[in-house]
């Protein structure tokens, strides 16, 4: 067949292609079904089972216990995977607040060929190891670190600030150093259902900067805002590695809880917090959908 | 700037528009150079011209969302040079159909006033009123997505006019229509500001739109002025070459000065001499220039009076429904086309030798 094809004698080899090609093609829309039940539903289910076994010595056992929600619900555990919760809700608006205002600026003023280089830049960072990034900021922010010391040598405090590491606002820090290209990528895709000739309509109505961000950008914004929010919201609770470094005594998230009882061997108590962690997300996903419609991210302008 | 480019000072009332000297330059590019222009209160204007030609910027730099590189805008005898859009007393319709997606055809009118802090049943019922002018009661509730063209261009219009401002300025608002929807809505513009009165200024680069709504017109193109006077006397009397060559069908024909009689000038076009009135232009024997002359005003065939007609070969006829254009080449690369209504009784062969003939005075002189 390749020879014919060489050859150019198509008609035969043609009425043979068609089918191939279609058996092909319904594979190929098969495969994301295949790709998402296979490293989605399926970890997710088992993570559900497997928070319900016994725990044994080293493993686990099948069977059906909620010891291990138990565990969770009436144990410190779930006041800081609460408190986890309301900090990275912390870091969220941080990261919106400084991030989302780059997006805005890099839609409305950049010109329209240099947009996606300048996002390019934002993905620099990540070239760099996360734990490598993370790390780095001890010698910034400990006692004695690159941000006491100019404060100091400015004569601005006297004592050095010692909240900066080890403690939530570490963990914030982290976070926001972390998660803010997400916000930036999310509210420079956010902004493409917010159309440019609005910003002249407003100046023609004498819209001033608040008005437009509240009654314009945010409302045509929301679903791309909303998905940039929970990504940064769920890393804040998931990653272990910022609480882990950066954190401290009570200074944890729901990451590093799961991650303690894998170091404890309490697998189901593990499983157990991540289930109750990819509810929380699923919950907060769904309320996002009925109020923003989510799907229109990918289809901004429609 | 020649006597043709400055203002005819014929209003009464202070000009409700007037730009003095204004430029805009982007870098190199000059978007505008030194234009001199004054529009009277209750006007309906038509800034017409190729596009690329400034137009837009001119519009842009009344309505404040461009500053001038220099010049002055006045609005109302009032400098407005450093007011940014609200602050004037313009309202803009956009060319594309710029209306906020996520709020209601009502909402979109009542937006300019909810910011000025206008009470919400007042909104409502300026709104309303606004929708109604435009025709649009009864879509009130829907969507700018759920509209036609035509409609989200009523809704802007709506939206503009809801400010009480007095002039209102088009940025090719009917470009992205369809034909027969930018006729309707031609007259349509043209009515609502005969019954509102405020001043309008539009945009366009469509001949058609702006000669249907103009009282006046200002011919844009290259960053200048070239001409503006009323509809129809730039249509019948262009003074420069430019506005013949875009507006109407006109011929242009490039020639020579033979002789100069006072004010009759004999021109050399294409070997033969053809004569025209000087129109007080400062022209010389040897000169090069340029003719021109309407379309519908060309005969075709019979003995032409001398110094009024020009002989040619037929080549062709090009059927356009109302009229039929019949394209005479006088000579190699130079053709001349004669416009009629009636079908002709006979129509020459191509290559038969025909003359092409017009009454006196139809023919106009340019020197550019």
């Amino acid at each position: 067949m390749t020879v014919r094809n060489i050859e150019g004698v198509a008609p035969v080899a043609a009425p043979l292609r068609e089918p191939m090609r279609e058996k092909l093609a319904r594979w190929v829309f098969a495969l994301p079904l295949a790709f998402m039940l296979l490293f989605f539903a399926l970890p997710m289910a088992l993570t559900f089972v497997f928070s319900v076994f016994e725990r044994t010595m080293f493993w686990m056992e099948p069977g059906f216990t909620l010891f291990s929600y138990e565990n969770f619900f009436f144990s410190a555990r779930l006041e800081n995977f609460l408190s986890s919760m309301y900090y990275s809700g912390i870091a969220v608006i941080v990261c919106f607040v400084l991030g989302f205002p780059i997006a805005v600026f890099l839609r409305k003023s950049v010109p329209q060929v240099a947009q996606h280089r300048v996002v390019l830049l934002f993905i620099l960072p990540f070239m760099v190891s996360e734990i490598i990034r993370v790390f780095a900021l001890r010698p910034v922010l400990q006692r004695n670190g690159l941000v006491n010391t100019t404060l100091q040598n400015l004569g601005l405090i006297d004592e050095p600030i010692t909240a900066l590491l080890y403690t939530h606002t570490g963990v914030i820090i982290g976070e926001v150093m972390s998660f803010l290209p997400f916000i930036i990528f999310s509210g420079f895709l956010a902004m493409e259902a917010v159309p440019k000739y609005i910003f002249e309509v407003c100046d023609d109505l004498g819209a001033g900067p608040v008005r437009r961000f509240l009654d314009v950008i945010l409302p045509l914004a929301a679903p791309g805002i909303f998905a940039g929010c929970t990504f940064i919201f769920v890393n804040g609770l998931g990653v272990a590695l910022l609480p882990n470094i950066l954190g401290g005594a009570g200074a944890v998230n729901a990451g590093l809880i799961a991650t303690q009882a894998i170091a404890a061997l309490d697998f189901p108590l593990a499983m157990a917090v991540s289930a109750i962690m990819m509810t929380t997300l699923m919950a907060l996903l769904y309320i996002g959908h009925r109020l923003f419609d989510l799907t229109k991210i990918l289809s901004p302008i429609n | 700037m020649n006597a043709l480019g400055t203002l005819k000072m014929t209003e009464t009332k202070p000009a409700a528009v007037e730009v003095r000297g204004l430029a805009k330059h982007y870098g190199s590019v000059v978007a505008l150079k030194d234009v001199n222009l004054s529009i009277a209160a209750g006007e309906y204007f038509v800034l017409l011209g190729p596009s690329g030609g400034g137009k837009t910027t001119l519009l842009r730099t009344i309505g404040g969302f461009h500053r001038p590189t220099h010049g002055q805008v006045l609005l109302n005898g009032v400098d407005v040079g450093h007011l940014p859009p609200d602050k004037r007393t313009t309202s803009m319709v956009f060319q594309s159909y710029a209306l906020f997606p996520h709020m209601t055809v009502l909402q979109n009118v009542g937006y300019g006033l909810k910011i000025a802090r206008m009470g919400r049943d007042a909104i409502r019922e300026k709104s309303a009123a606004a929708l109604e002018m435009v025709g649009l009661t009864g879509f009130a509730d829907r969507k700018p997505h759920e509209l036609s063209g035509g409609q989200q261009q009523r809704v802007q219009l709506a939206r503009a006019m809801v400010l009480n401002r007095d002039i209102l300025l088009l940025d090719e608002p009917l470009a992205a229509l369809d034909a027969q929807l930018r006729k309707d809505m031609c007259l349509e513009l043209k009515h609502l500001q005969e019954k509102v009165g405020i001043t309008f200024i539009h945009v366009t680069h469509n001949q058609e739109e702006a000669m249907t709504v103009a009282d006046r017109i200002a011919l844009i193109a290259d960053g200048e002025l070239v001409e503006h006077g009323r509809a129809r006397d730039v249509y019948r009397a262009p003074h420069r070459a430019f506005t013949a060559s875009f507006v109407g069908e006109n011929n242009i024909l490039r020639g020579t000065i033979r002789e100069v009689d006072g004010d009759d000038v004999t021109v050399d076009v294409a070997g033969h001499p053809v004569r025209t009135g000087r129109r007080g232009l400062a022209v010389a024997r040897g000169a090069a220039v340029t003719l021109s002359i309407r379309s519908e005003l060309v005969r075709m065939g019979g003995p032409g009076e001398a110094l009024h007609s020009l002989p040619g070969r037929y080549s062709e006829s090009v059927y356009l429904g109302l009229t039929t254009s019949h394209i005479v080449a006088l000579a190699p690369g130079t053709d001349m086309v004669s416009r009629v209504v009636e079908d002709l009784p006979q129509v020459p062969e191509p290559g038969a030798p025909v003359v092409m003939s017009w009454s006196p005075g139809d023919l106009r002189l340019h020197v550019d």
